[in-house]
């Protein structure tokens, strides 16, 4: 047990077993005792953390794979095993999402003071915390695909935290059937994945070599790759399953910080970036992800320009991020897809837990309504937010400067430069749609019409614990001060990390043009969005409200909600089920009906025989014996 | 005339009168007696195949006693059956006797 390598077993048990551990015991025994159930809570995600940190410089040059395996299922022709995978891709995951749960957990003590079902909060959150930490140490596509649906339960349990609210429990519902419906074409991928190679092993699907040496056709790699991107579409709401993400804003915003930055749509950009060998054998299926993603990062983008809603802004960027992240992959750029999903992580998380803050003190999530009320005299949100706001954008010297300019360096790369072209409009866009936000929370215009300081209704009760207070404020600030941090030092370990993961360091020629154009894309953005809101004579309204038409289309999120609710209420209820009812009513409903019916006339002809005369009876059964007797004698 | 085709031919007969009288006849105690009839017809079966086909000469005969015993039974059960149902429906006629039927 205390040699090296058993110990590091250890750890990865401790990492692996810990936060289900922490769920059980809160369902089980602390369910009625909130400070127990967020001690445990924080004690297992330290845990967790510390484990991580340790395996993470154990581990640290990383040259080769450990796996620690046990065999799960066994037949004559398959394999399938359960246990760790730790490789740099996966231990650097791991690391994300140890710091962002335990930081969300720790935020989530001052954010959800006074809640009472705060320890049911805490167990799912460690449920959460688990489902997304096995998925990430999976050495199988199989357990992969397990942890996958369990991210998807626990993110409909937290969605739908608030489930007396009708739009929340909705929404629950709408993420899990949503991402269920990318998740039938995963499961057929690895179904086909599974016939034809005996075992899902990610070892092999995450290594070229090992994966040419298995012979699969060029067709069936297309095939299954683009299968299990659905799984991923589904997930990280993707085109043209995407709208169930902002819908996903009715949970608590610590739970959409988690489930946005390192979690639930963080999990399609790791499965991908995870068997990413496996998708860059075949040509036609790197094409769809690009051309995916592309479509998301657009799309995703002009919505969030018109929204008011400072969560539904930083979901729909966040939809857009993912698309990026995808370009990235799609382009064939692994690294830089894995760094911007990396350090979109922890700006996403500062950036929501600050919308968080704004939201608990202001009891509002309209940031203009804020932007009135006052948001610009809390320095500590304000300046963490502007840094998140600076990274999202990629404002040289944040983190996300440079993980966009390496997607956008692999986009360059490419032959095709329409591609190059729409990854520098949706950043313009990108820094147009955050700055808007920041812009008009620092700058506010007009007085408010509501009410003073909205502390009477929501969740809010929590401000007045006493002596408390400043706890609980804290609580939420320090995390945001830690997320700032490692937002603004983060990106300075772009060539560390790269060689971590990778192995060695590219460099890009000539992408200097590509840096300079993406910066002055992003500073475009900025620049209309200080005209437009923040200075001085601004009126603080989009320029995409001179265009009616467009604005409505941008902000009804192109009648994709309209649409599904158009193919559910015509195609799926008015033809399909109209077609099921009617089978059932008259095949099956009829059949059953007409076979009693038989039964029972023929009943009631038989009966007939039962007259109670004896003799009869008597007739008959001479008469059979007679006619057998014969029968026997003239053969 | 000692041929077994007789006997058999005798036997056969009477099976058929008997049978023909539970079949015909609506008294219960007529059809008790058409019942002795065809038990007496298998008896003479029995000493016929018994006279004319085995060496060992008792089986039959042991048989036939057998049918005696078990016919006086079968009248004993037989008659207080017909007492019961006479009680009941004041008559012995089968046709009388229909509550069973389905």
């Amino acid at each position: 047990m205390l040699d090296g390598l058993s110990f590091e077993l250890f750890m990865a048990i401790l990492v692996s077993v810990t936060p289900v551990v922490c769920f059980g015991l809160i369902m089980i025994f602390t369910l009625r005792s909130i400070s127990a159930s967020v001690t445990i809570g924080i004690i297992g995600s330290f845990l967790v953390w510390f484990a991580s940190l340790y395996l993470f410089i154990h581990h640290w040059p990383a040259t080769e794979v450990v796996i620690h395996q046990a065999n799960w299922v066994v037949s004559e022709s398959i394999k399938i095993p359960f246990g760790f995978y730790f490789d740099p891709h996966s231990l650097l995951m791991l690391m994300i999402v140890a710091t962002i749960s335990l930081v969300i957990q720790i935020y989530s003590m001052g954010y959800m003071a006074g809640d009472p079902g705060k320890s049911r909060y805490y167990a799912f959150l460690c449920l959460f915390a688990w489902s997304m930490i096995n998925l990430v140490i999976a050495p199988g596509l199989l357990q992969l695909y397990v942890f996958w649906e369990l991210v998807g339960l626990s993110s409909y349990l937290l969605i739908g935290f608030y489930f007396e609210k009708w739009s929340a429990s909705e929404a629950g519902k709408k993420a899990f059937v949503m991402t269920r419906a990318g998740d039938i074409g995963f499961f057929i991928g690895l179904v086909m994945l599974m016939l034809t190679t005996g075992h899902l092993s990610v070892a092999v699907f995450s290594d070229a070599a090992e994966l040419s040496k298995a012979g699969l056709s060029q067709t069936f790699l297309t095939v299954s790759a683009i299968l299990i991107f659905c799984g991923a579409v589904g997930k990280s709401a993707q085109f043209p399953l995407l709208t169930w993400l902002p819908d996903a804003m009715e949970g608590p915003t610590p739970v959409s910080a988690l489930l946005h930055s390192a979690t639930m749509v963080a999990a399609g950009v790791y499965l991908t970036a995870r068997v990413f060998p496996f998708y860059e054998a075949s040509a036609a299926a790197m094409l769809v992800v690009l051309v995916i993603g592309t479509i998301t990062m657009l799309l995703s983008s002009t919505m969030a320009m018109t929204a008011r809603d400072i969560k539904q802004v930083w979901a729909f960027s966040t939809v857009s991020q993912l698309g990026f992240m995808f370009m990235g992959l799609g382009a064939g750029a692994y690294f830089a897809g894995v760094f911007h999903l990396t350090t979109h992580a922890f700006f996403k998380a500062l950036l929501f837990l600050c919308a968080g803050v704004f939201i608990h003190h202001f009891d509002t999530n309209d940031f203009f309504e804020m932007s009135k009320l006052g948001a610009r005299k809390m320095l500590i949100p304000m300046i963490t937010v502007t840094i998140g706001v600076c990274a999202l954008s990629g404002i040289p010297p944040f983190s996300g400067f440079f993980s966009k300019e390496a997607i956008m360096g692999a986009l360059a790369d490419k032959h095709n430069k329409i591609w190059l072209v729409a990854g520098l409009l949706g950043a313009a866009m990108t820094a147009y749609y955050s700055f808007r936000v920041i812009f008009t929370m620092w700058f506010p215009k007009g007085e408010s019409v509501e009410h003073g300081h909205g502390h009477e209704s929501g969740h809010g009760e929590g401000h007045d614990e006493g002596r408390w207070a400043w706890a609980v404020e804290w609580s939420m600030l320090i995390v945001l001060l830690i997320l700032a941090a490692i937002t603004v030092v983060l990106g300075f370990f772009h060539t560390r990390i790269e060689v971590f993961l990778t192995g060695h360091h590219a460099e890009h020629a000539g992408s200097y043009v590509v840096l300079a154009l993406a910066l002055l894309c992003a500073l475009a953005g900025v620049v209309l969005a200080w005209f437009e809101f923040g200075a001085k004579k601004a009126k603080q309204v989009g320029f995409l409200s001179y265009i009616k038409p467009v604005e409505a289309l941008f902000s009804n999120r192109w009648y994709m909600d309209h649409f599904y609710r158009w193919l559910l209420d015509y195609v799926a209820y008015g033809v399909f089920t109209n077609l099921f009812t009617r089978n059932d009513r008259v095949v099956i409903d009829g059949g059953i009906d007409g076979l009693t019916r038989f039964t029972i006339s023929m009943g009631r002809v038989i009966s007939r025989v039962q007259s109670g005369l004896l003799q009869y009876n008597l007739y008959l059964t001479f008469f059979i014996l007679a006619l057998m007797g014969l029968y026997f004698l003239l053969v | 005339m000692n041929q077994l085709e007789v006997y058999l031919f005798v036997a056969l007969v009477m099976f058929c009168l008997g049978l023909l009288g539970v079949l015909q006849h609506r008294s219960l105690i007529a059809m008790l007696i058409s019942v002795e009839l065809m038990l007496n017809a298998a008896s003479i079966n029995f000493m016929a195949f018994n006279r004319f086909l085995t060496p060992e000469p008792a089986v039959g005969q042991i048989v036939t006693l057998f049918i005696i015993g078990t016919a006086a039974a079968e009248a004993a059960v037989g008659l207080s059956i017909i007492l019961a149902v006479f009680r009941r429906y004041q008559s012995i006629d089968v046709e009388k006797a229909r509550e069973l039927k389905g």
